[in-house]
């Protein structure tokens, strides 16, 4: 991986490393896609991707409203403004 | 507690609590490993970036536990979110209670070290890639880690969805029955959770797969070879075969759990919960990037390669691909153990030095899980029990069955459990 490539690739992970991260990670990187890329040989076929283990039913719960009456709980912790969470600019 | 001084005073040597719950009662007493929720005491999930959070809520398993009588005495340290297989990757390392200069496992390290010097306690904890199996190994406890989906996964902070699987580490196989039955079933909270039957379809074959034993420290294959050897004696017929591709499940489980987890850990934004920062007037990108520079340096690197494998030029080659390798191994273990158990020795090294095992590459830390990570990747349910005592070291067999056949396991773990002594060294 290029040094530009991977530039974009932690500006899109909004990770901002040490000189010493950057090397490290970089390096470890280059190996473990090798790794990774071993992968390939596997004969697959026809098969789906299994996006769970498990066969998933899927059960939704009904859309209705239910009252909340914890929300004093939830903003615990956090600057808030009327109820609202404070967050930055964007 | 009668003895909450003796466990204080344990827990400064041996690091295994990361918050004691100072009233607990003596009896039924359960731990919670750090990334699940219990009301009212911080959940780290070992990171720093979730500093200061407290849940409002109990998670699921929490809540049925304490509603059958159990008590939770406290939350047990891990490996930062889950990331790493010696509990080295956090700010606090848990020590083996058998060699404190050793590594407990992970990433349920505190969860293994609570179980080895407590009496009358159940840890709950939690698997990923072997974070269960492998710290009960290492510290000579039971670990079984469920069928994924029977456990809710309500309340736990995520490492990667269609991965982790909360289970339970006990001193033997009937106390982890027992909470089991307690914790599993639908919720409706978590629609991935079923309320599928477990079965306990006995099984007197055992098989060996040969590409599994390559890497075996000797000292432990030759204990496993002598263990197969009791097992026949028990009247347990052993068979050893090929499994193509099944070396391929630690690539595949990576390139998935890195993917999904570099989405999950895009929530902690650095004003919603955990770490709070006050640059407000910064935009949201790099306010962001800075709340983030708090991961330790494995995070950082499961996020950089998490979202390269996601990326749309990519995304064929890595995750696509790595989710038909699930459903192929898924596929092949499962015809395999129509009629078997599949049985190996949980980990391929008797636990390192803490010292070691931090400066271990990455490539060669992920190595470790070969073991553990098929029947993690594929949700079966497995077991890893203790069947030796190498060098003072405690050793772990694993054994997994197929989906939902789950009680199977604990019915053949209580049947070794008679012909075996397990030993601790503590007993608070």
């Amino acid at each position: 991986m290029e040094d530009a490539e991977f530039d974009r690739l932690l500006k899109i992970c909004r990770l901002r490393l040490s000189s010493s991260e950057r090397t490290a990670i970089k390096s470890d990187v280059k190996e473990i896609l090798k790794y990774f890329d071993t992968i390939e040989k596997v004969d697959t076929g026809s098969l789906k991707p299994a996006y769970h283990p498990v066969a998933i039913e899927g059960r939704l719960r009904e859309d209705r409203v239910e009252p909340f009456d914890h929300s004093d709980l939830l903003l615990k912790g956090t600057k808030t403004h009327r109820f609202y969470v404070v967050g930055p600019d964007v | 507690m009668k003895n909450l001084g003796e466990i204080k005073d344990l827990n400064q040597r041996l690091h295994f609590f990361s918050a004691i719950n100072d009233s607990a009662k003596d009896a039924a007493r359960f731990s919670v490993k750090d990334n699940i929720c219990v009301k009212g005491f911080e959940a780290r999930a070992g990171s720093k970036i979730l500093s200061g959070y407290v849940p409002p809520f109990d998670a699921t398993c929490v809540e049925r536990m304490a509603k059958k009588g159990y008590n939770f005495i406290g939350k047990t340290v891990m490996d930062e979110f889950g990331f790493g297989s010696f509990g080295v990757n956090t700010d606090v390392q848990a020590r083996n209670p058998f060699d404190e200069k050793r590594v407990a496992g992970g990433s349920s390290s505190g969860a293994a070290v609570a179980t080895a010097v407590l009496k009358d306690h159940i840890a709950i904890s939690e698997s990923t890639g072997g974070s269960i199996s492998n710290p009960a190994s290492f510290c000579g406890v039971v670990g079984f880690t469920p069928t994924y989906g029977t456990v809710s996964r309500y309340g736990l902070i995520d490492y990667a969805n269609s991965l982790d699987k909360i289970g339970l580490m006990a001193r033997s196989s009937e106390e982890i029955r027992k909470a089991f039955d307690i914790i599993r079933g639908a919720d409706r909270y978590d629609t991935t959770c079923t309320e599928n039957g477990i079965t306990d379809s006995k099984k007197k074959k055992l098989v060996v797969i040969d590409q599994l034993m390559h890497g075996i420290d000797d000292g432990i294959l030759a204990s496993f070879e002598a263990l197969l050897a009791k097992l026949e004696g028990m009247g347990y017929k052993v068979e050893r075969t090929s499994l193509d591709f099944i070396d391929k499940a630690i690539p595949a489980y990576y390139i998935i759990s890195m993917a999904e987890a570099s989405t999950n850990l895009a929530k902690y934004t650095g004003y919603k919960y955990g770490r709070q920062l006050d640059a407000f007037t910064k935009k949201y990108n790099e306010f962001f990037t800075e709340a983030r520079e708090v991961f330790g340096m494995e995070a950082k690197r499961r996020i950089v390669l998490g979202t390269f494998v996601r990326s749309a030029s990519v995304k064929e080659r890595y995750y696509t691909k790595a989710l038909k390798v699930r459903a192929l191994l898924a596929n092949k273990l499962s015809e395999l153990m129509k009629d078997a158990f599949v049985i190996s020795p949980t980990m391929p090294i008797m636990a390192p030095k803490i010292d070691e095992a931090a400066e271990l590459p990455p490539l060669q830390a992920y190595a470790m899980d070969s073991l553990t990570i098929p029947p993690n990747l594929t949700g079966l349910p497995h077991v890893s029990f203790p069947y030796d005592y190498l060098k003072g070291m405690p050793v772990g067999a694993q054994l997994v069955t197929t989906h939902f056949n789950d009680y199977a396991l604990l019915d053949f773990v209580g049947k070794w459990e008679k012909s075996f002594d397990y030993k601790f060294k503590y007993n608070l």
